[in-house]
């Protein structure tokens, strides 16, 4: 063996290039630059021009800019976009948190359902966003045979227009999304209460907190860092949303729901305005490196303790 | 202290029943209407169940407009992903897991920014690259664009798993005279299999959900995902024929959730193993 790699230096090359990374990280970089950097760079750079979808010449100018950050409809978009993720994180956290103490307290008491709960909690998460749009503009039907409209009927509340009115369209949204969404808070607050020890908790019993202490003084301290990744992520998730709003109201009535990322699709693929929607797309881009630098940062801290 | 059991048993029961309904019952009206005839559909009151198993629904969306070819094509593009994700992360988790380097934190971390940046962002200049170079509508870019978007969270899941196996075992093959290649083939690779089975499988659903990446750069029918397929189903259709589109949903729907439903356990620990690291 020893002699077979003095004679054969080439094969002596490789065994030190497999014990570097290089080797092994080459293909990840390969895609990732191809794929990702080089495609963000190229956006940068377009967002610096009046470049149109359907030719190629164009100048660099700063104009794509300057119209976007002084048009209305952008503020409109972006205000839009605040609400859809308002709503969504806060109720993804809210509902979610609810339904892993359910289960997890559950498993503690060796409950039936609770592993048929659990699973039914995150069916959501396995069907795609797209079909999730349209499952919902299915039950948020206008008519008396829409089956949510009817349900609301049965407590006096008139005939609604979920998804025509605007401002009802952007509530809508948010709430089919709270469904959707749901289900990854649940499972990420699930497993950061089951690294709760039990002995901890039964002590708070024993001195006689109730919930509402225990849950302030015990849970929520114990799990926060698990609550900070959570709701970053959704935060991160919400905001590039995409499929779901494009099925169910693909971003109508007018601009009414149409958040960020559908206004740089619509700006670059339906009006071909190549320029001012790469530098919609930067703004985007930069939302999103802002969002992650935090959890970045956070991941990090944890790490180091 | 028993009656206190027994209410917040109550109590717990009652909320299990709420969070069944909540999230099941958007899933069983669709289920339902899609077995429906129209005047059923719209009929008031409205039913839960449909009067019998009418399949017409079914035979319009699978014959007339052949949603199949949609699932045969995302069973296709899925496959080769997964594949391909795996292949390209496996060897990237085991040096940032095993390799000491400089910079490997910082690499480590700007792939994490990668998975915060919304696709849409690379696929403007990528649309206009594969435009020119004839990639528009044909598979061979498009997959690699779905295993980019599915590398961040891999490499950091799967080099969780690698991070758990301690690292005496390498150097006992090492010393039995095993080189890298050899200790990731024959060593690493059998004692991760349960991680690597549960990546599959989320590489798999978050293929079949994905969505923006062949909706720009798909334009013919019978190259396009379910998810694709199904939208277009839906601007096909007035509000009349949303039967129609309930059968499709639950066509698009089915081998996600099935496969989930029957393998819940093992992504509720894969999905709890990259919340506890995360």
């Amino acid at each position: 063996m020893q002699s077979n790699a003095i004679a054969r230096p080439g094969k002596d090359y490789l065994n030190s290039l497999v014990k570097g990374p290089i080797l092994w990280l080459l293909p990840l970089v390969v895609v990732l630059v191809c794929f990702y950097l080089y495609p963000v760079l190229d956006v940068i750079r377009y967002s610096f021009t009046n470049a149109k979808m359907t030719t190629n010449d164009f100048s660099y100018t700063l104009r794509s800019y300057a119209t976007v950050l002084t048009s209305q409809a952008f503020y409109q978009g972006l205000w839009r976009t605040f609400i859809f993720v308002g709503i969504s994180v806060v109720f993804q956290f809210l509902l979610g948190f609810m339904i892993a103490y359910a289960v997890e307290h559950g498993e503690r008491l060796a409950m039936r359902g609770t592993l048929v709960t659990r699973t039914i909690a995150l069916i959501s998460w396995a069907i795609p966003g797209v079909v999730i749009g349209v499952i919902w503009k299915i039950m948020l039907e206008e008519s008396p045979s829409g089956i949510f409209n009817y349900i609301l009927s049965l407590f006096g509340v008139p005939l609604t227009d979920f998804l025509s009115n605007p401002n009802n369209a952007i509530i809508s949204v948010s709430v089919a999304n709270v469904w959707r969404g749901t289900a990854q808070s649940m499972i990420l607050l699930y497993a950061g209460l089951k690294t709760i020890s039990y002995d901890v908790i039964e002590a708070s019993l024993i001195d006689g907190a109730n919930f509402w202490r225990r849950l302030w003084n015990i849970i929520l301290p114990s799990i926060r860092s698990v609550i900070t990744v959570n709701v970053l992520l959704n935060i991160i998730n919400t905001f590039n949303t995409f499929d779901m709003v494009m099925s169910l109201t693909g971003g109508g009535p007018g601009r009414s729901t149409e958040v960020l990322v559908l206004g740089v699709y619509n700006r670059i693929f339906t009006q071909y305005d190549l320029g001012r929607g790469s530098a919609t797309a930067v703004i985007l881009l930069v939302i999103n490196i802002i969002i992650a630098l935090f959890y970045i940062r956070l991941t990090t801290k944890e790490e180091g303790k | 202290m028993k009656n206190r059991k027994t209410f917040l048993k109550a109590s717990l029961y009652f909320l299990f029943v709420v969070i069944g309904v909540f999230f099941l019952f958007p899933v069983v009206w669709t289920i339902s209407l899609s077995f429906k005839t129209m005047p059923e559909m719209y009929r008031f009151p409205p039913k839960l169940f449909p009067g019998s198993f009418y399949l017409e629904n079914y035979n319009f969306v699978i014959n007339q407009y052949n949603i199949l070819a949609g699932v045969k094509n995302s069973f296709f593009i899925t496959v080769i992903v997964v594949v391909g994700t795996l292949l390209v992360t496996i060897p990237a988790a085991y040096a940032f897991s095993r390799i000491q380097f400089k910079f490997s934190k910082v690499l480590q971390f700007s792939i994490l920014l990668f998975q915060m940046i919304s696709p849409i962002v690379m696929l403007i200049p990528l649309y206009r690259y594969f435009s020119r170079i004839g990639l528009l509508n044909s598979y061979t870019g498009m997959i690699l664009i779905y295993i980019a978007v599915s590398l961040p969270f891999q490499v950091w899941f799967i080099k969780g798993f690698l991070d758990t196996i301690p690292i005496q075992l390498d150097e006992a093959a090492t010393i039995d005279g095993c080189n890298r290649i050899q200790v990731v083939t024959k060593i690493l690779l059998p004692v991760i299999t349960p991680g690597i089975f549960s990546a599959s499988l989320l590489i798999f659903i978050r293929s079949w959900s994905e969505f923006v990446i062949p909706y720009v750069l798909i334009n013919s029918p019978n190259k396009m995902p379910v998810s694709v397929s199904l939208v277009n189903l839906q601007s096909s259709l007035t509000s009349i024929t949303t039967q129609f589109l309930a059968a499709g949903s639950v066509v698009a729907i089915a081998p996600t959730v099935i496969l989930f439903v029957i393998l819940q356990r093992y992504v509720v620990s894969a999905m709890t193993a990259g919340a506890v690291k995360g």
